[in-house]
């Protein structure tokens, strides 16, 4: 029965903690611009997401190897750097973005100065990361990012025209304007499959000492955890197509967002909200700062891990430091958080296939693997999202220029 | 060592840890010796960021510049053990190996609660 409570707590905070401030973005525009005609492929993302993370998680589980052991060990030191220095790139612009998000929602909430928030918002995370035990982080921001599912009731309330919703899980594409809608669909392809989410999980299986006797156990977190995280999109992209579609508001700040909240529910909706909105990012914005220093360390060869004290594992602490610091003032130049979060958005997409090929590989590999390598399904999907990363990363930054970042 | 190992896939860029389970470092390369005609055989693990010049081009060489490790030498004699993992038969220390680590707890430690 504890076992059963435990899962269910895991899995509350993993809803909170799936969406990050790429699918806050994403949803919302995606809805504002085509309506519910996207929802598909946040379905397609989100399967894809639980497919790679399941064969990490079991990977982590088998050999305790996590993501980047995996990738310098089956594509060798140089491609293995390359795809380091990629997926550092664009988890310091993710970092970037969520720390931006998290003053934003503090100044919406306090009215404070957004300057003075960049800096108390980097010294709380650093204390909070400091200090607490990684049980009490995961469950403080996943708890705290729950207050989302406002927007789900918010997507009740507006009365959307739920059949529209129900055409919108069909995959179809029906729009004058091809160019937007792909960007639009490789936006919510890639906030759904974000690299650091693989890091971050198939670390922390090792951390957790994951073994074959867990296999269960990690199924259950991918496919329940991320289905549910999943809910929390739908739910942004019907309050954005019911709200804004047609009435040529651009949801280009978190307080646009945040009103689509408002509108329906007043200020309780407003504020559950932002607060929702602040403990998401603030957690992204942790997973971001381990998930650098967990794919340097690892392809570095150093001690890591959250679970250890910051003095147990000196180089990581450094990196995660150096991280926080980097990423608290990049936000001080001013950058807007919300075009920043599309820009780490479409290059994520565009290092997705370095990421998940090893993985695929991995997993395939019966020598550490043994019975527990990739049966056909997972095989059958693996590839075929293989594929649709690899079509979608060639055509991301095309995408991105033509359409001047979904301006068009 | 009965079980035939793949150099390649089986060894090489592989976590080293310790007798105590402590991950201190990769097998950034191998030490071959013995030639055509004769039989090969891994002689040591070479370990550090000085090792990468020689394993990358010009891409290696700017990695251990700005690395600046240096190079440690494992005689093979000191595995005790090839899994997913490389297992040394000693304390890191004793090798040398993981020193960035020690050199950086010190200072980590001046900051209150850095052992929770």
């Amino acid at each position: 029965m504890n076992k059963i409570f435990g899962v269910a707590l895991g899995i509350l905070a993993a809803i909170g903690g799936f969406v990050d401030i790429g699918d806050l973005v994403f949803n919302v525009a995606a809805g504002a611009t085509f309506g519910y005609q996207l929802l598909w492929v946040v379905v397609i993302g989100v399967i894809g997401i639980i497919t790679y993370s399941e064969m990490c998680g079991r990977v982590a589980a088998v050999s305790q190897k996590a993501v980047f052991d995996a990738v310098r060990e089956r594509v060798g030191f140089k491609a293995g750097l390359i795809t380091l220095v990629a997926a550092e790139i664009v988890n310091a612009m993710t970092l970037t973005a969520e720390i931006g998000g998290v003053a934003i929602c503090l100044q919406l909430l306090s009215g404070l100065p957004y300057r003075l928030l960049i800096v108390l918002a980097a010294i709380a995370l650093a204390v909070v990361v400091w200090v607490l035990n990684f049980d009490w982080i995961e469950r403080i921001f996943g708890y705290g990012g729950l207050c989302l599912l406002v927007f789900a009731v918010a997507a009740v309330k507006l009365h959307p025209d739920w059949g529209a919703v129900g055409h919108g899980f069909v995959p179809h594409v029906d729009t004058g304007n091809k160019l937007l809608f792909a960007y639009f669909g490789i936006g919510l392809l890639g906030a759904a499959m974000t690299p650091y989410e693989v890091y971050f999980y198939s670390s922390g299986s090792v951390e957790e000492g994951w073994t074959p006797k867990d296999l269960g156990l990690n199924r259950l977190n991918a496919i329940v955890g991320y289905s549910l995280g999943g809910f929390l999109s739908f739910a942004l992209m019907i309050v954005g197509g019911a709200l804004f579609l047609g009435k040529g508001i651009e949801p280009t700040t978190l307080g646009t967002i945040a009103s689509g909240a408002q509108i329906p529910l007043g200020e309780t909706g407003l504020i559950l909200a932002l607060v929702g909105i602040l403990f998401a990012v603030a957690g992204a914005s942790i997973d971001t700062l381990f998930s650098g220093a967990y794919d340097l360390a690892q392809f570095c060869g150093w001690e890591w891990g959250r679970h250890k004290s910051p003095a147990g594992a000196p180089r990581f602490t450094l990196t995660w430091i150096v991280l926080l610091v980097l990423g608290m003032l990049a936000v001080m130049t001013g950058v807007d958080a919300v075009k920043l979060t599309e820009f780490a958005v479409i290059f994520s997409v565009v290092a997705l296939p370095l990421t998940y090929l090893p993985i695929l590989l991995v997993a395939n590999d019966k020598a550490y693997m043994k019975n527990h390598a990739n049966g056909r399904l997972a095989n059958v999907l693996g590839i075929l999202y293989l594929v649709i990363i690899l079509i979608v990363s060639l055509t991301a930054i095309p995408l991105m220029i033509l359409t001047n970042l979904g301006q068009q | 060592m009965s079980e035939p190992i793949d150099l390649g896939l089986g060894l090489m860029d592989h976590q080293l840890l310790d007798k105590d389970g402590r991950r201190c470092g990769n097998v950034d390369d191998l030490a071959i010796e013995g030639g055509p005609g004769g039989p090969a055989e891994v002689v040591a693990i070479l370990v550090g960021p000085d090792v990468w010049r020689d394993r990358a081009g010009w891409i290696g060489r700017v990695a251990a510049w700005v690395a600046r490790g240096g190079r440690v030498r494992i005689p093979w004699s000191e595995v005790a053990e090839v899994g997913p993992h490389v297992q040394l038969k000693k304390t890191a220390q004793e090798y040398g190996l993981g020193r960035g680590d020690d050199r950086l707890r010190p200072y980590i430690e001046k900051i209150p609660g850095s052992h929770r």
